[in-house]
């Protein structure tokens, strides 16, 4: 695995990492896909020989040395060669965009497979987050990237192939002068792409800041305020300044790299007129016949162009996609999280030793050195400023984050040993950010437990215990109703999304799962409908072993232990009255709220 | 520079693809159409030019003219090549200095309407979407509708001059092309149309489908995902909805390919007849060679270009024409007068504000959010107003600083009609603190003076900033006020959020309101944080008159006067001691909180 990853992967190496990847996806029709590119290639290949034996024919027939069945035997010919030109032409690009759409469908799938891989703390970490938002959109390039390359194979090179062989029956230094009339064309792709990503580099900041001037005055976050504190005439100068440099830059640009194509067009030209000039020489020597000069004549401007395309739309998007197409790849040669699927016992304790935790790029550890039993049935409660390491040393506890040091175990199988699915196994939650998903009601519940079938019933039962009925809010479809507006559904308050956020966690903690993590929502919440959740949370605690993390200090005197985190480490703990008597952090953290209330 | 374009409130149509660019710079817009009506006579000129070019060339191998003859057709048809060589790259100059041409001015021209919209279509998610599609991009929309009609031209001019010189020579044949192109140019247009819809029905499982993918690669769901192991359940839905969407796009995708390419081997057909009825006249002399072999050229090239251009075009105007739509009801949405305007350098101190019998239901909903809602505010005192989610709280300072008017009832500021004060004056009149506050990606200096956008001095901005605590942060900036924040700039330096949450408390401290609101100003702050945010509001409020919209009831008793909102009124209204000795929902919700701490 680790010499995969090492492995640097250049042009070619993409391209054969992705052939296979796209042939399995249908075999039959890709190899079908590929025959039918050539016979493409050939059947354009094949007009130029064609028309010259058609208009060979008919100013044979004109000048009266030939018969008119001659004439209108190259014309059947020359009718056939369009037609199945044509005909090949349709199916070709047909199948192109056909293949393309159904492998993109194919990687996605994969792609998702392998981000549900992938260890939950990677998102936190923004270069895999960068890396992984570029490998989204890698994935289709690389598609395209692959299929661009082998279209060059199967399409162009057998083309000019054909091309070669015709010109060089005619005139054999038509061919060289050809191939040195494409030259230029490549030196202004090569330059034009430098002009433009020195220009790019130069001008994105200023794009960004136009862009976000253009925020402040319109983007719905900005809106109100920036209307009332009447801020919309700064903003103005702002947004018209960089729009006005922006535009330098980028004109400075287009002349330079416009000037450049004008030079090398103008060489183009130059050679053009040259092999007129061959051409001309020839017929007039009579070493070509005007047929063979008139398909000569009239396939250079498709030669040109196609030429062209090669180079500019494929040579040009190959290069300039590959970039985000190795992230696509790198992306997926990344390891996965491992473990064994090992038989956890619901009976045990878990216990953290030494644990320290620190994110990915940060230069502090979020957690630090927290050794710690929690007993089953037990009720735990979390406490601390923001930004003292509670919600992180929760998601230790649940196996989604792994301990940089230490050890976090449950009856002596090790978080780090056990795969993802047989530690999650055990364990439901409520979580902070708690996902308001735009699916029906019963999947927004369901969805915990996937592998358990969600009938009226049993949501019947976990939506009395979360406090929700689906009654009040006059749902059309009862638990298939859809919650979200932009999906032709309905939408619900947040304490609605609340609740339905615990019916989630309960419908997961249902079977037998003995540990239940409550993160306390941060958002605005209305007391009354604050103490509800509370006393809900208390409720859903009593037969599990519950482990919640919250602000409001008022509301942890419900649980066995109170654990006091500041600054990643564990700084109490006990239970309420020890702490208060004790006159450290958290007698600090009740007094400063208690102050308000007394 | 020239008069500023404006969005008008009228009907866009496609004419408007030519009207807006010639408007904005007519000289380039000529250009461009002069250069494309040229570049569309190129296919028969060079017809004409390589048929006598052919003919010559003929004449001179079986020795009827002379070698010089050769010269002039040859000198044509170099010519013709080197305009399409040269053309092209200045052209390309061209093309962008029009586009950013428009992006100066239609551009900011929808930005400027966009400041000054009536707030509820920023609220109303419908008219919010319009706004986002018109928004997105304008100057290149429009654009692509210039390219649009200047393709469709070219090609009008192209087929028109190609057949006009064969009818000079043989006039029928012309005549066949034309009534066979009749029915291929109404099969493009229609399975342009068709594919277009087609697309649009798809649309919305790919939209499905995305929001899907987002759910199974999203950070904010990462934590669900892997615990509650949805993903792979999840993925094979997305599936489902991504090869629906793609059996859609195929299947129309397959008939716009058959109705194309059948149009083009209908070209193709034609062109074979002409061909072979043109074979006699070539025997006669009719037709020379060279003219002859120069419309089987042509007419060859034209069943290519038939086929991909018509399509492609019927269907990109379709998409415009879908912008231009839009564009018209964007044009038409309501704007508030004086939105984008200054406040007023002073205004007096209202003595009393008072809301008579004020009903007020959100545009577009039944649910009347304000019921007969009576009140009655006074200066420098403070009130505090509290009360469930959705009771109204906010709404009441929407109506205040008039981002909505269509209430009934009145509401007066010393007497005189709230609808009746220009926006400038409205401005002058309140500053607002909000839960959601707004972070400007500025100099520090300027986002905290952005209170006091009139005339705010260096002086009273750097005084705010140490009465909110924020002098040590500003001093370890490495530019001091001076130093832009957030990632914009690239010097730019990020801060955490109780320091943004400061500069945002800072920002109402330099205004010169008389009348402050805080809108839930600490709902996301911890405890602590939230407590050394109160001890702000003393300074706030030193003379002022503060309106404090809470949840947190315990810091509702700063202020002289709680107003619990319920049920679209005031339900109660008095001191903390008054309210909780009264009895009732204060006192409720005010033990509810207090019973957690209560010992």
């Amino acid at each position: 695995m680790s010499k995969l990853t090492s492995k640097k992967i250049n042009i070619w190496g993409a391209f054969f990492i992705m052939v296979p990847k796209i042939a399995r996806v249908s075999p039959a029709v890709f190899s079908a896909w590929q025959i039918i590119a050539v016979a493409h290639a050939i059947s354009y290949g094949v007009i130029a020989p064609v028309t010259q034996y058609f208009f060979d024919s008919a100013s044979r027939f004109a000048s009266g040395q030939a018969k008119w069945p001659d004439a209108a035997l190259g014309l059947v010919f020359l009718a056939a060669a369009h037609a199945i030109k044509q005909a090949l032409n349709g199916t070709a690009n047909f199948m192109n965009l056909q293949y393309y759409r159904k492998v993109e469908g194919v990687l996605a799938t994969e792609l998702h497979e392998k981000i549900s891989g992938l260890s939950p703390v990677s998102f936190e970490d923004t270069q895999v987050l960068d890396e992984m938002n570029k490998a989204v959109q890698g994935k289709d390039e690389a598609v395209w990237y692959a299929g661009t390359i082998l279209l060059m194979l199967t399409f162009y090179i057998p083309y000019f192939v054909c091309m070669a062989f015709y010109l060089f029956g005619i005139k054999p230094l038509l061919v060289v002068s050809l191939a040195l009339v494409f030259s230029p064309t490549l030196i202004t792709q090569v330059l034009r792409a430098k002009v433009f990503s020195k220009a790019e580099d130069k001008s994105a900041p200023v794009r960004r800041e136009f862009d976000y001037y253009e925020c402040c005055i319109t983007a719905r976050e900005y809106f109100r305020e920036t209307r009332i504190l009447g801020a919309f005439a700064y903003f103005r100068k702002l947004y018209g300044d960089s729009l006005v440099l922006l535009n330098k830059i980028r004109f400075r640009a287009s002349a330079k790299s416009d000037m450049a194509e004008l030079g090398m067009q103008i060489l183009s030209l130059g050679g053009y007129v040259g092999i007129l000039l061959l051409l001309v020489d020839s017929l007039l020597n009579g070493e070509i016949s005007v047929g063979a000069f008139a398909a000569v004549f009239g396939s250079v401007d498709q030669m040109f162009s196609l030429m062209k395309e090669l180079i500019v739309k494929n040579f040009g998007a190959v290069a300039g996609n590959f970039g985000r197409v190795r992230n696509y790849l790198k992306f997926m040669q990344m390891p996965v999280r491992s473990g064994c699927d090992v038989e956890i016992d619901k009976n045990a304790d878990i216990t953290l030793s030494g644990v320290s935790f620190t994110y990915p790029a940060a230069r502090e550890s979020a957690v630090t050195s927290v050794s710690l039993s929690i007993k089953k049935g037990e009720t735990i409660a979390v406490v601390g400023e923001n930004g003292s390491g509670k919600t992180t040393l929760v998601r230790l506890i649940t196996g989604l984050y792994l301990p940089d040091e230490g050890l976090i175990s449950y009856g002596g199988v090790s978080t780090e040993a056990a795969s993802m699915s047989s530690i999650f196994k055990n364990i439901s939650a409520v979580f902070q950010n708690f996902q308001r998903y735009q699916m029906s009601l019963r999947v927004n519940i369901g969805i915990s437990d996937v592998n358990t079938a969600a009938d009226d019933l049993t949501l019947g039962d976990v939506c009395a215990q979360a406090g929700f009925d689906k009654n009040d809010t006059g749902f059309a479809n009862g638990y298939d109703t859809m919650l979200s507006r932009e999906f032709n559904g309905v939408d619900l308050s947040g304490g609605e999304w609340q609740r339905v956020a615990i019916a989630r966690g309960l419908f997961r903690s249902r079977r037998g799962r003995q540990v239940i993590v409550l993160d306390e929502p941060t958002a605005a919440i209305d007391p009354i409908e604050e103490t509800k959740i509370y006393n809900r949370f208390a409720e859903i605690a009593k037969d599990k072993t519950a482990i919640y993390v919250t602000h409001r200090l008022g509301s942890v005197k419900l649980a066995d232990r109170i654990i006091v985190m500041k600054d990643g480490r564990l700084a109490e703990q006990g239970t309420h009255s020890e702490l208060m008597g004790f006159g450290g952090e958290y007698a600090r953290l009740y007094k400063a709220q208690e102050q308000w209330y007394v | 520079m020239k008069a500023a374009m404006k969005i008008e409130n009228r009907e866009y149509k496609l004419r408007d693809f030519l009207i807006i660019p010639f408007s904005v710079s007519p000289y380039l817009t000529l250009l461009r159409a002069a250069d494309k009506v040229v570049y569309a006579l190129i296919p028969s000129l060079q017809i004409l030019a390589t048929a006598k070019f052919i003919d010559t060339a003929i004449n001179i191998l079986n020795s009827r003219a002379q070698k010089n003859q050769i010269i002039f057709p040859l000198v044509c048809i170099l010519l013709i090549i080197a305009h399409q060589y040269i053309t092209f790259a200045l052209m390309g100059l061209v093309r962008d200095k029009m586009s950013m041409t428009l992006t100066e001015a239609f551009r900011t021209a929808v930005t400027e309407k966009r400041a000054r919209l009536e707030y509820r279509h920023i609220e109303n998610n419908e008219t919010w979407d319009l706004i986002d599609r018109v928004g997105k991009d304008p100057a290149g929309r429009l654009d692509g509708g210039f390219n649009i009609m200047l393709r469709m031209a070219d090609m009008f001019f192209r087929v028109g001059s190609v057949m006009l010189v064969l009818a000079m020579r043989v006039w029928w044949a012309a005549l066949v092309i034309a009534i066979f192109s009749i029915p291929l140019f109404y099969l493009a247009v229609k399975s342009g149309k068709t594919n277009y819809e087609a697309s649009k029905e798809a649309a919305k499982h790919t939209r499905r489908a995305q929001y899907l993918q987002s759910v199974l690669t999203g950070r904010g769901s990462a934590e669900e995902r892997s615990l509650f192991g949805y993903s792979h359940e999840v993925n094979k839905r997305y599936y489902e909805k991504y090869e629906t969407a793609y059996k859609i796009n195929m299947k129309s995708q397959r008939s716009r390919f058959i109705k194309m390419k059948s149009a083009s081997l209908i070209t193709v057909l034609i062109s074979v007849l002409i061909a072979g009825v043109l074979i006699a006249p070539l025997g006669t002399g009719d037709i020379t060679a060279g003219m002859f072999m120069g419309f089987v050229t042509s007419s060859f090239s034209l069943a290519q270009m038939m086929s991909w251009e018509l399509t492609e075009i019927t269907g990109n105007l379709a998409n415009n024409r879908e912008y231009l739509r839009d564009l018209t009801a964007f044009a038409k949405l309501s704007e508030t007068p004086g939105a984008s305007d200054l406040p007023v350098s002073f205004i007096k101190e209202p003595e009393i504000i008072e809301f008579r019998s004020v009903n007020f239901a959100y545009p577009g909903t039944e649910k009347l959010i304000l019921k007969n809602f009576n009140l009655k505010l006074k200066a420098a005192k403070h009130y505090a107003f509290v009360g469930e989610n959705g009771a109204g709280k906010t709404t009441i300072t929407k109506l205040l600083t008039g981002l909505y008017d269509n209430y009934t009832g009145d509401i007066l500021i010393d007497g005189r009609n709230l609808r009746d004060f220009t926006q400038a004056e409205l401005k002058a009149l309140f500053s607002v603190v909000y839960q959601d506050f707004s972070k400007y990606q500025i100099p520090i200096a300027d986002s905290i003076g952005m209170g006091n956008v009139r005339s705010f001095s260096r002086q009273a901005v750097s005084e705010a900033a140490e009465s909110v605590g924020l002098n040590e942060a500003v001093l370890k900036l490495p530019e001091g006020l001076d130093t832009p924040l957030g990632r914009i700039k690239e010097n730019g330096v990020d801060i955490s959020a109780g320091q943004w949450q400061r500069v945002a408390i800072a920002r109402s401290l330099v205004s010169r309101a008389p009348v402050h609101i805080l809108d839930e100003p600490t709902a996301s702050l911890d405890p602590v944080a939230e407590s050394e945010v109160y001890g702000m509001f003393g300074e706030i409020s030193k003379g002022k008159s503060t309106v404090f919209i809470t949840h947190r009831l315990g810091a509702a008793r700063l202020a002289d006067e709680i107003l619990v909102i319920a049920g679209g009124c005031v339900a109660q209204q008095g001191s903390h001691a008054e309210l909780i000795k009264m009895g009732g929902i204060y006192a409720e919700m005010f033990e509810a909180q207090r019973g957690w701490y209560a010992s």
